[in-house]
């Protein structure tokens, strides 16, 4: 299959299995600039698999994924790398924000990797973070605020460089259902306004009633649940 | 009771569940504990040792120790001192011809000897089977019949021998051949030891037993986040704390506990292997090594109580919950004075032995070790200090240096914990490398001054041919030159003289050799002002006075003879070598020697070697011992021992390199331990988009920073130790920066290894497979 015309990220009959288990078996993906995409299914039928794929952090075994036109088998380690660190970004249940880091600093991470200066780098972050309603913990670490504040920290450092993809793994998995909203709330606002695509992995159907667009992963196979309409 | 031994069983059911992780932490908190076992027992084991040997050394004592000569009988027994030196060894030496069927026999011997046998040490068979002892073979060539045993020396690698002989009685004269009734003696004259060797022994154990009971106490907190977690599910299913507490006792006991079986393993291959060894002419048997059983059942208590304690020291910051752990609150800013006292206790216990030097006793055993342990231990407290006062200063850099520089802001005592054992090795090595260099330069320096003269005096006694002797000397290979002069004494009267003035006898030719002579004919006498001249010849010297050949030592059967102070004596100056000697005095040619007076002085043969010939000393020996077994050669000048101290120095260094790398073992398991539990932070890193060499940098700075403080504070007090453990012993202080160099670079070798070691595990934790959950 082709690539969906005017799809920014599409996936294509993908198969992965770890060891005797099979995490994804023919799934298929599209997304379109701008657009919210739910991932949905219950634990453990492939759809964190899926995500992984599609960020190029895990190859699959077979099928294709396409990225802006570009065959992302034909790109090495290094070049992921950088889709990952340019055009990407991450919202992971647990923030996975570093613990030694300030929160500002931890915004300004992504940035920094792509040689951006700390100054530089610090004064966007602290953009974002207002943007999120976080800027007045700029100078505390992790472990020093709270679940949803953490989670707020962390998309905010999945929006800093601006990224084209955003993909979010159960952003609200360790949540309560106030925060969830809430970040939720402010995750798709913010992706919208810069015209980002979201993927978005869930099994909450809450959750993805924030998304434009819904795909089933189930054993491993997907189902577009607008396409099914 | 039955609660808490459960209890402790579970935890040592724990120690070893961990699968293959959990084997290793349990083998290296054991190898740790096990070393540090055996070295206790050792240390426990040496005062012990010491007394055999002074024991063993009393029991095979050979003085008649009394005034009046024995007389000849059937238990009596007639020994000759034939000690000899062969490559600057002493080889003990008798002659023995029993005179009864009840003549006592030395310790370790079973029979007499015959003439032209002879019994000897397991060590000096050894040397005269090899190729090694061809020349001494040449010296000692009666016929070996056996062998002495243990009971008979004082150190497996003494070289003795007991060797079968006859007509000795006509040569007994109390001094070189004596009679006596019994060996040993009654009241055991003290052989102390030498008290700068005691003070390395003690030292060396010090430097070695430090870093390990800091590795020690780092090894029982391996897997200790791990730890923490079991033992908050152990809380959700109904222990209380005190009971997690005793598990987590049982655990840190258990690796105590095989540390103990191996310590009493590396005991006893310790105690083999320093039957082998020989330091400063020091060794021992192995059976001499028995630690007081007392002592054992410490150590066998200690020890596990030990690690038991520093368990529970560490969870004082912790609150097991069920439902995980909670530390206690950011602990405040960490305080310097305390952490000074220790090294300040240190140099307080060391300060009143400054000084002290070889002469005045042994040093205080309790003040060395406990001034030594407190400054090595005082690293341990001031590290952590540095390294939160430095890392709170540095500022933010590249990516990989923040990360590091932050986690250790964040962490910075684990840091410096994980650092802790090495520095403490680092320091301690370096202070012992310049104690050894120091003792054993000044060694060096004082025996092996430049001579241009003689090198050798050989002693011609027993109414030998003077001339004979020395044709026989000069014959010898290796021998460039032989002058032979008599010396003697004259006193201001015929019986008890008051004052005395060295008078040496010898040709012009040989007098030209000890003084600068204006001119010389036979039957001058000259007055030689050396150092020492105006004390007391100068008194006793007087025109027309009539002086007295001392015979006090000599045979009472001879007299004295009278000499009359000529008015003309020339004054002579002494030449480099009388004065480095300090030869002064009168000087006779033998033409202005009275008759008879001959008898009454000591001739020897001085000897210059030719400095091509490898082995001249030994030929020299040999002539010597063939020409009068009962006295050895006078040694002016000895070789260096710079070999001996290579030696020491290489075997401190692979001891020291040995404890380092046991304690960048631990560094790794420690390291890998950290990193597997960010294994999920690390994945997420790499996935949005962080570069492999960027965390695998932000490792190296997150152990070069605190290893790079560890090792200039390990310099630091390895330098103040070295400097004041040299002025104990009142040694020149020189620093050994070659030392200083190697052991900090063997500190920062093991730190590269443990980094490079632990990138490839790195490596494989930041896969993306660690993203993975279900």
């Amino acid at each position: 299959m082709n690539a969906p015309a005017g799809s920014l990220l599409s996936a294509d009959k993908l198969c992965k299995t770890y060891g005797p288990t099979v995490a994804l078996d023919g799934a298929e993906f599209s997304i379109h600039p701008g657009e919210v995409v739910a991932v949905m299914g219950p634990s453990g039928s492939g759809k964190s698999t899926l995500l992984h794929c599609l960020a190029g952090i895990v190859t699959p075994d077979s099928g294709s994924i396409t990225y802006n036109g570009r065959e992302m088998a034909t790109m090495n380690d290094a070049q992921r790398s950088e889709l990952r660190r340019t055009e990407f970004g991450f919202v992971f249940q647990f923030g996975q924000l570093v613990p030694e880091l300030t929160c500002v600093e931890n915004v300004a991470l992504p940035l920094r990797l792509t040689g951006t200066s700390r100054k530089e780098a610090e004064k966007t972050a602290l953009t974002w973070m207002e943007r999120l309603e976080v800027d007045d913990l700029r100078k505390k670490r992790p472990g020093e605020v709270s679940g949803g504040q953490g989670q707020r920290v962390a998309v905010a450092r999945a929006l800093v460089t601006s990224p084209r993809v955003l993909f979010a793994d159960e952003p609200t998995g360790a949540l309560d259902s106030l925060n969830g909203e809430r970040v939720m709330e402010l995750l798709t606002d913010a992706a919208r306004s810069t015209n980002a695509a979201v993927v978005l992995v869930t099994h909450e159907a809450r959750v993805a009633a924030w998304s434009d667009r819904e795909i089933v992963v189930r054993d491993g196979k997907s189902r577009d649940m607008e396409r099914a309409v | 009771m039955r609660q808490w031994v459960r209890d402790l069983a579970m935890g040592v059911r724990f120690a070893f569940a961990g699968g293959r992780e959990g084997w290793v932490r349990v083998l290296l908190t054991a190898v740790g504990v096990g070393l540090g076992v055996a070295l206790l027992l050792l240390t426990t084991a040496i005062p012990n040792a010491m007394s055999v040997r002074d024991q063993r050394e009393a029991a095979r004592q050979d003085m008649s120790y009394s005034a009046t000569r024995l007389k000849k009988a059937d238990d009596t027994l007639i020994v000759g001192y034939v000690t000899t030196t062969y490559h600057d060894k002493s080889v003990r030496g008798r002659e023995l011809e029993p005179e009864g069927s009840k003549s006592p026999l030395p310790p370790g011997v079973s029979a007499f000897p015959a003439p032209g046998e002879m019994v000897v040490s397991p060590a000096l068979k050894k040397l005269l089977d090899s190729a090694d002892g061809k020349l001494l073979r040449e010296r000692l060539p009666e016929r070996v019949v056996g062998t002495i045993g243990e009971s008979g020396l004082i150190g497996s690698a003494e070289l003795a021998f007991y060797r079968g002989a006859e007509g000795l009685e006509s040569k007994i004269n109390g001094g070189n051949v004596d009679r006596i009734e019994r060996f040993g003696t009654p009241s055991p004259p003290s052989d102390p030891l030498d008290p700068v060797l005691l003070l390395l022994i003690l030292v060396v154990f010090a430097v070695l037993l430090t870093p390990v009971a800091v590795f020690i106490a780092a090894a029982v907190r391996f897997g200790g986040e791990r730890r923490d977690r079991r033992l908050a599910a152990l809380r959700l299913v109904g222990s209380d704390a005190r009971m997690t507490r005793r598990v987590a006792a049982g655990e840190a006991m258990a690796g105590a506990v095989v540390g103990l079986v191996l310590g009493a393993g590396f005991f006893m291959i310790g105690r083999q292997i320093a039957g082998s060894v020989e330091l400063f002419d020091y060794s021992f048997f192995p059976s001499y090594l028995n630690p007081s059983p007392l002592l054992a059942l410490l150590v066998a208590v200690a020890v596990p109580a030990a690690a038991v304690l520093v368990t529970q020291f560490a969870l004082r910051g912790v609150v097991i919950e069920p439902l995980g752990v909670v530390r206690t609150a950011k602990p405040s800013r960490r305080r310097l004075w305390w952490r000074l006292l220790l090294p300040v206790g240190g140099l307080a216990m060391l300060y009143p032995m400054i000084g002290q030097g070889r002469e005045r006793g042994n040093f205080n055993q309790y003040l060395t070790v406990g001034g030594v342990m407190l400054l090595l231990v005082g690293v341990t407290a001031l590290l952590p200090w540095i390294v939160e006062a430095v890392v709170s200063r540095l500022g933010a850099g590249p990516v990989a240096w923040q990360l590091a520089v932050r986690r250790l802001q964040l962490s910075s005592g684990t840091a410096a914990r994980m650092v802790n054992g090495i520095a403490v090795a680092v320091a301690g090595a370096i202070a012992l490398q310049m104690l050894f260099a120091g003792v054993d330069s000044q060694y060096t320096q004082r025996k092996s001054e430049p001579v241009s003269g003689s090198e050798m005096a050989v002693r011609v006694t027993d109414g030998s041919p003077i001339a004979a002797a020395e044709k026989k000397v000069a014959a010898t290979r290796g021998v460039k030159h032989v002058y032979d002069i008599s010396d003697g004494y004259l006193g201001d009267s015929r019986t008890d003289p008051q004052h005395f003035a060295p008078v040496s006898v010898g040709t012009c030719a040989s007098l030209r050799e000890v003084a600068k002579l204006p001119s010389c004919r036979d039957g001058d006498v000259f007055a030689l002002k050396g150092d020492g001249y105006a004390y007391e010849t100068a008194d006793v010297v007087k025109s027309g006075k009539t002086l007295w050949f001392d015979d006090s030592d000599d045979d009472p059967t001879t007299k004295t003879v009278g000499w009359t102070v000529p008015k003309d004596i020339t004054d002579a100056q002494p030449t480099e070598d009388s004065a480095r000697i300090g030869r002064a005095g009168l000087l006779m040619t033998p033409a202005a020697l009275p008759a008879g007076a001959d008898r009454l002085l000591t001739t020897e043969l001085y000897v210059r070697l030719d400095k091509a010939v490898a082995d001249a000393r030994e030929y020299v020996r040999t002539t010597a011992t063939r020409l009068n077994p009962y006295e050895e050669p006078n040694e002016l000048v000895s070789v260096s021992r710079n070999e001996n101290y290579a030696a020491i120095r290489g075997g401190l260094f692979v001891g020291a390199s040995c404890v380092l790398m046991l304690i960048g073992a631990s560094l790794l398991v420690s390291q890998l331990e950290q990193l597997r539990e960010r294994k999920k932070l690390l994945s997420s890193l790499i996935a949005f988009g962080t570069r492999r060499s960027t965390l695998s940098l932000s490792v190296l700075w997150q152990t070069a920073i605190p290893v790079g403080l560890g090792l200039v504070l390990a310099a630091t007090v390895g330098l103040t130790l070295g400097v004041v453990l040299l002025k104990m012993t009142d040694t020149p202080v020189s620093v050994d920066w070659a030392s200083v160099l190697q052991m900090t670079g063997a500190g920062a070798a093991v730190v590269l290894a443990v980094t490079l070691l632990s990138l490839p595990p790195l490596l494989r934790l930041m896969r993306p497979d660690g993203l993975r959950t279900e």
